[in-house]
């Protein structure tokens, strides 16, 4: 069942690619319409759950809209624009890095903010915080494989496929990253 | 087991952060306006380039040129330097030249002058000649119209004393032997 579903996926991708090369502009509007809400939900995960990821969006699907007449259809169109977004994600974490670097008093500020609304939540909600400041506290090597494997629950094919890099490698960092997340969060875990 | 439970509690965590912020709606509308702007920009920023290369090539041409013409002002130069100098050589030359011929001249000038001044030898002879023709002159008429014979015989004797080499030495010589023969006449008349 769930090869036909790729399978239809593909044929509906090559399609769409096809329409949007002919000039179809409708085409475009319709891999909008269909993945924008998935790279949201991915960019806010790799970002630290900022909410408000649009930007990020925006610079995917650019770059989408720019590359998609080179694409060549040898992977799902969903699988490729979660490469563009993991690639503007790592981007746009770099700018943000150098950004804070600079402005040190703006990002003090910044994360007082949330510090003190976090003590007016529940219990867990403050657990939950925790669990996500561990993630992204994680390196982007073991960051990434996480929220994609856990969290966008990709299949080890797709995700070693999306971050370029072996099967073998991506159980090794996913191996790491549970263990790192198992000392940061020892009491929840057990 | 353990990974299962790590991913639930990811889970969780994600579900209780909340999702993003809906995307806009004409989402695929910004993003065509955003990569038209880029398309343009891109075409600005090679017409800038382009400008830029050209107005390099521009300024390079310039100054390739000024180099070329100052090197050629400098070439001029050179040459206007050596025609100066051939000029030099020439003008001092033709003074030289000059200089030769206004010596020349003058030396023809001082010739022709030297050439012009009388024998002061030749001129003593003639004074000296006048001096003996006036003496014998003076003798003739004291002798033949004031019929003074002593004056006249002392006088051809001074020009014969004096100028005894001039002609007029001579005609003394002869006036006084024509005196003596006339004094040898009257005597004899006398006698008679």
């Amino acid at each position: 069942m769930s090869n036909i579903v790729v399978m239809a996926e593909t044929i509906d991708d090559e399609l769409l690619v096809k329409q949007f090369n002919q000039g179809d502009d409708s085409a475009f509007d319709r891999i909008v319409e269909g993945h924008s809400t998935d790279i949201a939900v991915l960019a806010n995960r790799l970002l630290g759950w900022p909410g408000e990821v649009e930007d990020v969006v925006q610079e995917v699907l650019l770059a989408a809209f720019v590359g998609l007449k080179k694409f060549r259809c040898e992977c799902s169109l969903k699988s490729w624009l979660f490469t563009i977004t993991i690639n503007k994600c790592r981007s746009y974490r770099c700018k943000q890095m150098l950004y804070f670097r600079f402005f040190s008093r703006a990002a003090a500020k910044a994360s007082a903010a949330p510090s003190s609304a976090a003590d007016s939540m529940q219990i867990d909600n403050e657990t939950f915080d925790r669990v996500r400041r561990a993630i992204q506290s994680l390196p982007l090597k073991y960051r990434e494989p996480v929220v994609l494997r856990y969290l966008q629950e990709l299949s080890m094919d797709e995700t070693a496929r999306i971050l370029s890099i072996s099967r073998n490698a991506l159980q090794v960092r996913l191996s790491r990253a549970r263990e790192r997340l198992r000392g940061d969060l020892a009491e929840l875990i057990g | 087991m353990k990974e299962d439970k790590i991913k639930n509690l990811l889970q969780k965590a994600d579900q209780t952060a909340g999702g993003p912020v809906p995307v806009s709606a004409n989402l695929a509308a910004a993003v065509r306006r955003r990569a038209n702007r880029r398309q343009t920009v891109n075409l600005a920023a090679r017409i800038a380039a382009a400008a830029v290369v050209l107005f390099a090539l521009g300024i390079w041409s310039f100054t390739a040129k000024k180099a070329r013409d100052r090197q050629r002002i400098v070439a001029l130069e050179m040459q206007i330097k050596q025609l100066k100098v051939q000029t030099d050589a020439t003008l001092n030359f033709i003074r030289e030249v000059l200089e030769e011929e206004r010596k020349q001249r003058r030396l023809d000038e001082l010739q022709a002058q030297l050439a012009s001044i009388p024998d002061p030898l030749e001129e003593i002879q003639k004074q000296v000649d006048k001096t003996a023709f006036i003496l014998v002159y003076q003798a003739n008429r004291m002798y033949r119209e004031l019929n003074q014979k002593d004056p006249a015989v002392q006088a051809y004797n001074r020009v014969i004393e004096l100028f005894p080499q001039s002609r007029w030495a001579e005609v003394a010589r002869q006036r006084l032997s024509e005196i003596q023969n006339d004094q040898i006449d009257n005597s004899k008349g006398d006698l008679i």
